[in-house]
């Protein structure tokens, strides 16, 4: 359970000691990239609290979401489109609502844990 | 939930790069957030105006400086006037006491070897060109400053001036109006009269230029100034 948060520390630490300089106007790309890749993960947690979760598809969905999302901000610069915004709307709208499923899976596991745990004790009783 | 080994490592991998892209950015946006071109419009009139204050405080602060050069380049100029002034008063002052060589106009007064000639006669002969306007007087290169004694030396019977013997035929030489000079040693019952009465006849002669050296500094030891307030 600790696995992920360690992770993540340590992919901070990492990334302040390197300190790589991003130029600015790369920076923009970053953030959507970003977006993606936190949309990855907690699609990854929904489908671990939904118990359908698949490692190559979690991989490849944060490389491929985060490149992607990058790439075609980029493409929608350089066309004069703002397909910097659809990415953030998508991938935001989708962060939300993974947000959601996970919070209602847990809340669900709860209440069912609570509810058997009573119905053994009135068992038991 | 159940097969933990399952997702560990794909979760792991996704979480170290996820806290890495989160905190490079979170560096990029920290040195981007003071881009000029990132600031709203109502920070970047607080700069201005802050920038325009500041230059504002700057330029009020190289006028003052250069006032402070100016007044410091006015003081330099009086210094070096007054400079000048001093030196010029500090060679006149030299001059009147005797203590630089100079030069001029003048007559000579000379008196032959074997006259029955005293000190006083010497003094009284100094004496009548200082009277005739003379400006500066020696006798046989001895300037005469107001330090000067004239006297006699009782054991070798000689006539010294400021202690150094009187050789003859003795020379004295003044620096003024030659004419006035003359005349004042010529009078009626003057100097080359009572001379005369001894028969010392003493030639004077006019110059065009005449070369005075100068005298020994004087040696103080116990005069002080006093200070001005107690004048």
């Amino acid at each position: 359970m600790w696995l992920p948060i360690i992770g993540l520390l340590v992919g901070i630490g990492l990334g302040s000691t390197l300190a790589i300089p991003i130029p600015g106007i790369y920076a923009k790309y970053l953030s959507v990239a970003l977006l993606a890749a936190l949309d990855s993960v907690f699609g990854g947690l929904r489908s671990i609290i939904e118990d359908k979760f698949d490692g190559t598809v979690l991989l490849t969905g944060f490389f491929s979401n985060a490149l992607l999302a990058a790439l075609l901000a980029y493409l929608g610069d350089r066309l004069g489109v703002d397909l910097y915004l659809a990415a953030v709307f998508v991938f935001g709208v989708r962060l939300f609502q993974n947000l959601a499923i996970i919070r209602r899976e847990m809340l669900a596991n709860w209440m069912q844990k609570r509810q058997l745990s009573a119905l053994e004790g009135k068992k038991g009783g | 939930m159940d097969n933990v080994k399952k997702w560990r490592t794909p979760v792991l991998i996704v979480f170290v790069l996820l806290g890495f892209l989160i905190s490079v950015q979170f560096h990029t946006q920290q040195i981007f957030r003071s881009d000029l071109s990132l600031q709203s419009t109502d920070d970047l009139t607080l700069i201005v105006k802050g920038l325009q204050d500041k230059r504002a405080n700057l330029e009020k602060e190289l006028q003052d400086l250069e006032q402070q050069q100016q007044s410091l380049n006015s003081d330099t100029a009086n210094g070096a006037t007054l400079q000048s002034n001093l030196t010029k008063e500090s060679s006149q002052l030299q001059i009147a006491l005797g203590l630089i060589p100079v030069k001029g106009p003048g007559i000579t007064v000379a008196i032959p070897p074997d006259s029955n000639i005293v000190y006083l006669d010497l003094v009284d002969i100094v004496n009548e060109l200082w009277a005739s306007q003379a400006e500066a007087i020696s006798i046989n290169d001895q300037r005469i400053t107001p330090w000067t004694t004239i006297y006699w030396n009782r054991e070798k019977m000689t006539i010294t001036v400021n202690g150094d013997d009187v050789t003859f035929p003795c020379t004295i030489k003044a620096i003024g109006n030659p004419d006035t000079l003359e005349s004042g040693l010529q009078l009626v019952g003057g100097v080359l009269d009572n001379l005369a009465i001894y028969k010392i006849y003493p030639v004077v002669h006019r110059s065009t230029e005449l070369t005075l050296p100068a005298a020994a500094p004087p040696v103080f030891h116990y005069l002080q100034v006093v200070p001005a307030t107690q004048q």
